[in-house]
């Protein structure tokens, strides 16, 4: 991704590159890396007693740590639980998405270059409204058929919110596919779906990958939608940590929660992107 | 491969899917009843009644405030961001940009939060906000200004460097042109991204300054009332005309969105 | 050439959006002249009465809304600083007094603090009354379809009717309860017998149990559209307060439904919330909230408070301008009997907080 920088650099372009890079650099560190420290560090102290946090430092001076609210959180299983549910619910959104996005992106990528700019349009649109938008025209439809406030209606509002995000990346793919490679299958007598498997699939892998990372990350720290949405049931991690905020006042459990989707987050995309190397390099290897 | 009927299926009632929704939305706009379980009547109170609402009115005036400031900062920023991450190779740069992007929100929101109480002892608020949404807008348009200058031929800059020009006139003279519509694009993903965000938002907003989305969220939840059905109409109005400004402006905006 | 107008329109509508927003932007920016700042339950205060206030004093009535006292503390906690005056219930003023958070009353700008009964000064929470006044009282009940529950055959003033699976499973899906720990917990212990203020783990286990076991029949947990949906018809009976209640009675009566809904105060006892208003330390127009309260005591503005929003009202010279058939719910004004089966709920600290929250947190998640 980076190329040229010519050996004899002048001083001049060293000093373009720090004015481009540091405000940018800087802000991010400020107001990104940093509160994302602190948040680590609330998940070591303790819950004041209004809320809030206990001074860091007690009495004596000493730094106030502990690892209470760890003990707490891997003290019974109710809390893996509900990660494993979330990724349960992440996992579901997903598969249907593509379940849903597949035939409408290949469909797009196989209409006449003139139509496919407005099919792709018509699927951004929905778009414009603002997503609780979108989630209350659901409360509205779903309400009078007796499904509202169910794990059916969580799933639903969760692939309606998402599914551009399997379309378009999916389309972007299919769209550069070489058709001559299905014309020579078809030329060697190959029956509609074994092209499609053998061709059109495997050369899709990369556009289902990078939209499953746009839908299933999300949908791993949502929380207005089961809350609007949901029975009594569908509590997921993002609506456990709002509340450690926003009801209960426990910001070292609410933040060591983030910290463990963080962790499941980096783990996911860590391997997504790993994934995606070895694919690379087979391909290469191919060629 | 032909397109087959089942395709065509297929796509239609995936369309109708993504539309179905929001046509009762605007169907219930019109609705003659304050409890909304069924069709009553035709009427245009509900708009009249929105045209009347301070609170409605203020919170969409703040949202525009948000989006146009936090966007125009963002885009700067972004920018910055983008050409610094394409050309020269900053250590951890990618990493710091890029992550915001693919965290859940609620995570950037949280900790927002406790940087701006334990840290700063911030009363949330206008300046709380701005920054939260600067900072998530941040990514979104480096990737843009990068993707735009990936496409860019590295020759040309040479060419100006070797006939001597300074670094600013290259910037001023070649660059600038060049990756305006990305610039461009990247301003709508983030003024978007603004005036849509509800959920950094409701960890950041403070006392008497509401956005249009958490004001609609306080509808929906609290006070069901029909006139939530006027408002979303209105912005998917308002929305769709952005678009189709953009498409006309910059057609590039609407495609490859990633 | 083409290329050209593009990049001038591109810069024109980069330029031109910040002036778009600059009348809104001027606006926000303004310095908060005579706006009064109330962060108040959902549906406490009716339009009629905050109009009128905001043409009596001549400055604007701006209400935030909270659906349980933990939300609000927590939202207090979590840097909302600004409100003048709060309306939290007796144990949430109790943590506010002692958090420090509140600005003390000045009487002198109350000249109707008389009105008040004197069974409704003096409580726990605030001895002396220094902080808070009382604006108005609900009980925690149980809202019902009358029509429905009469086909049924189900009876109304009991916490069994939400808790007992031989009732629930004749309206499976038709019941929501609030989506609060405190309350729900507390009436999950009502029914069982036990105090609501227990510091015995064992009980509130049991109270968990009890929970965990009608949680199938219930649809969801919700703290203020049940409201709609009882006067819709989607939920038959529904846990919440008497103020809710009474707007779903009159909201289905208004849009004709083919059925009432009517409110009960379980036989067993329930939690009585006695809210006042409080003045915020981080308010900035405490003379427009002396004000305000001020304008709420006064006898006809207080009869709002029963007459549109079914509270009870802890105003004496009000009790006069009440509806009589207000007036004489008792699930709106508790018999003396009643009264003493009553429980107000008090907050705990951090560690048993911490304890409740991991019961509530297997409550929502099994």
């Amino acid at each position: 991704m980076t190329r040229r920088r010519a050996p004899g650099t002048p001083r001049s372009e060293r000093v373009v590159k720090w004015v481009v890079s540091l405000p940018p650099a800087l802000f991010l560190v400020v107001f990104f890396l940093v509160p994302s420290l602190i948040m680590v560090l609330a998940s070591f102290r303790l819950p004041g007693e209004f809320g809030g946090l206990m001074p860091l430092r007690a009495a004596d001076g000493s730094l106030d740590l502990s690892l209470d609210t760890y003990r707490f959180l891997f003290g019974d299983w109710i809390y893996g639980e509900i990660l494993l549910k979330s990724l349960l619910v992440a996992g579901l959104t997903t598969a249907l998405c593509l379940l849903l996005a597949y035939p409408l992106a290949l469909l797009i990528a196989l209409s006449p270059r003139r139509h496919r700019d407005f099919m792709v349009l018509l699927v951004v649109l929905p778009f414009a409204a603002n997503f609780l938008i979108r989630i209350y025209a659901w409360i509205l439809l779903l309400g009078p058929a007796n499904v509202l406030y169910s794990p059916f209606a969580v799933i639903i509002g969760m692939v309606y919110v998402h599914l551009p995000f399997m379309i378009l990346p999916l389309y972007t793919n299919l769209e550069k596919h070489d058709a001559t490679l299905l014309e020579a299958a078809q030329d060697l007598g190959a029956p509609r779906w074994t092209r499609f498997w053998r061709v059109t699939w495997p050369l899709s892998l990369s556009g289902v990958w990078s939209g499953t990372a746009l839908v299933f990350i999300p949908v791993l720290g949502m929380f207005a939608i089961p809350e609007l949405l949901g029975g009594t049931g569908d509590i997921l991690i993002g609506n456990l940590i709002k509340e450690q905020f926003l009801d209960n006042r426990d910001w070292p459990l609410g933040s060591s929660l983030s910290l463990m989707l963080t962790v499941m987050v980096l783990l996911l995309a860590g391997s997504a992107v790993l994934a995606g190397r070895r694919r690379r390099t087979l391909a290469k290897g191919a060629k | 491969m032909k397109r087959s009927v089942g395709l065509w299926v297929a796509a239609l009632a995936v369309y109708a899917f993504l539309y179905v929704p929001l046509a009762v939305v605007v169907l219930f706009s019109f609705n003659d009843s304050d409890l909304n379980a069924e069709w009553v009547g035709f009427t245009t109170r509900w708009y009249v009644k929105l045209m009347t609402d301070d609170a409605m009115l203020e919170a969409a005036a703040n949202s525009l405030f948000i989006a146009v400031a936090s966007s125009t900062v963002a885009t700067l920023l972004g920018a910055m961001a983008g050409i610094a991450m394409h050309r020269y190779r900053v250590r951890g740069l990618s990493f710091l940009v890029l992550t915001p992007v693919a965290m859940p929100e609620i995570l950037l929101g949280v900790s927002l939060l406790l940087f701006f109480r334990q840290v700063l002892d911030l009363t949330l608020g206008m300046t709380s906000i701005l920054v939260a949404h600067i900072t998530f807008s941040i990514g979104f348009v480096a990737i843009i200004v990068r993707a735009r200058m990936a496409g860019l031929d590295e020759s040309l800059f040479e060419a100006a460097r070797d006939l001597g020009a300074t670094p600013w006139q290259t910037f001023r003279r070649v660059l600038l042109p060049l990756i305006l519509p990305g610039l461009l694009a990247g301003y709508l993903m983030a003024f978007t991204l603004s005036i849509d965000d509800f959920v950094i938002t409701f960890f950041t907003a403070g006392v008497g300054v509401t956005t249009l989305p958490l004001q609609i969220y306080s509808m929906i939840k609290v006070a069901v009332t029909p006139e939530v059905n006027a408002v979303s109409t209105l912005l998917m109005a308002l929305t769709l005309t952005m678009i189709g400004l953009a498409s006309r402006l910059a057609p590039e905006t609407l495609r490859g969105k990633e | 050439m083409r290329r050209g107008i593009r990049t001038t329109l591109c810069v024109a509508l980069l330029a031109f959006l910040p002036g778009l927003a600059g009348p809104g932007c001027s606006r926000t920016e303004r310095p908060p002249e005579d706006v009064l700042y109330l962060y108040t339950w959902n549906n406490y205060i009716s339009d009629e009465t905050a109009a009128r206030f905001e043409a009596q004093c001549g400055c604007k009535l701006k209400q935030d809304y909270y659906s349980d006292n933990e939300e609000m503390l927590a939202k207090l906690e979590a840097g909302a600083v600004g409100y003048d005056l709060l309306v939290p219930t007796g144990n949430a003023v109790d943590t506010l007094i002692r958090q420090d958070a509140l600005r003390p009353l000045d009487k002198a700008l109350l000249p109707h603090f008389g009105n008040l009964k004197p069974e409704t000064l003096d409580r726990w929470f605030d001895p002396g009354n220094r902080y808070s006044v009382p604006y108005a009282f609900t009980i925690t009940l149980i809202g019902y379809n009358v029509e429905r529950l009469q086909e049924l055959g189900l009876p109304t003033d009991t916490w069994a009717l939400i808790f007992e699976p031989r009732y629930l499973e004749k309206i499976r899906g038709k019941v929501s309860v609030l989506n609060s720990q405190r309350e729900l917990l507390a009436a999950a212990m009502i029914h069982l017998g036990y105090s609501v203020q227990s510091a015995e783990p064992a009980e509130w286990e049991a109270a968990r149990d009890v929970i965990l076991r009608a949680k199938p029949y219930w649809a969801t947990f919700s703290n203020s559209t049940y409201i709609k949906d009882l006067a819709v018809g989607n939920l038959w009976v529904a846990h919440g307060y008497s103020c809710d209640m009474f707007r779903a009675r009159e909201d289905a009566k208004d849009a004709g439904r083919p059925f009432h809904v009517g409110f009960t105060t379980p036989k067993e006892g329930a939690v009585l919330a006695l809210d006042s208003f409080v003045l915020h330390k981080g308010g900035r127009r405490p003379d427009l909230a002396h004000k305000f309260i001020d304008f709420m005591l006064d006898g006809a503005n207080a009869a709002d408070v029963s007459n549109l929003i079914g509270a009870g009202n802890p105003n004496a010279v009000a009790q006069a301008a009440i509806r009589p058939e207000i007036a004489d719910d008792p699930a709106i004004f508790p018999a003396p009997a009643m009264m003493s089966r009553m429980s107000m709920l008090r907050d705990f600290d951090p560690h048993v907080r911490r304890v409740l929250s991991r019961l509530w947190t297997e409550i929502k998640v099994r």
